[in-house]
């Protein structure tokens, strides 16, 4: 399916890649279904386009390449709402902010994806010290 | 809202499965302790409030051009 994005202009998204997340996103509870586009093609940044919502778009990041060590733990609760058994099965993003001092990182509320199922879900982090708001180191 | 009064060691419960037991009142502070079916996520509200408060900023309106983001710094 084609969608005309305001971020991504036209683009072509395959049906069997849309992720679900049944819970929204925190402030955006009715927006379930998302596309990941590469942003830029060294494999760091992705678009997070709503599917339904031609205006919506985040900018993702893996955050491994920027923080090596972090860490995130998942809840039972987290793990169980994404049918998620093994690791190996789950992908994390970090939504990134884009502000006028530099590019931040929310490590408090990362995404995660079951791969396997193609469902999604943010995932709060209450337990640990992470920020919502960490600098990307640049090199 | 409702509006219920507890002692120390005094619980409500919740849908049938979501009890919430008041463990220590000191000063201004109260424990609380949850037992909740392992699906339910509970969360402090401000936790809650500020990932939303992020996302809403995250959410990109204006342009971006992508080759001007950081590059990740190579593995060491």
């Amino acid at each position: 399916m084609i969608i005309q994005s305001d971020q991504l202009g036209s683009v072509d998204i395959d049906e069997s890649k849309i992720l679900s997340f049944d819970d929204g996103l925190l402030g955006f509870p009715d927006i379930s279904r998302f596309a990941v586009v590469d942003a830029g093609d060294d494999g760091t940044y992705f678009w997070l386009q709503a599917v339904d919502d031609p205006q919506l778009a985040f900018l993702v990041a893996v955050p491994w390449a920027f923080f090596p060590d972090y860490a995130p733990v998942l809840s039972d609760a987290d793990q169980h709402a994404l049918s998620l058994t093994d690791a190996d099965d789950a992908t994390l993003f970090c939504l990134l902010t884009i502000t006028d001092d530099g590019v931040t990182a929310n490590l408090l509320g990362p995404l995660v994806v079951n791969t396997a199922t193609r469902q999604g879900r943010q995932v709060v982090l209450g337990d640990s010290d992470y920020s919502t708001r960490t600098t990307l180191a640049a090199a | 809202m409702l509006v219920l009064s507890r002692r120390s060691n005094e619980s409500i419960v919740i849908g049938g499965e979501i009890v919430v037991t008041v463990l220590e009142i000191r000063g201004d502070q109260v424990r609380l302790g949850i037992e909740a079916p392992r699906s339910v996520t509970v969360h402090r509200q401000e936790v809650h409030a500020e990932i939303q408060r992020e996302n809403v900023s995250a959410a990109v309106t204006g342009a971006v051009d992508v080759t001007r983001l950081p590059k990740a710094p190579p593995p060491s």
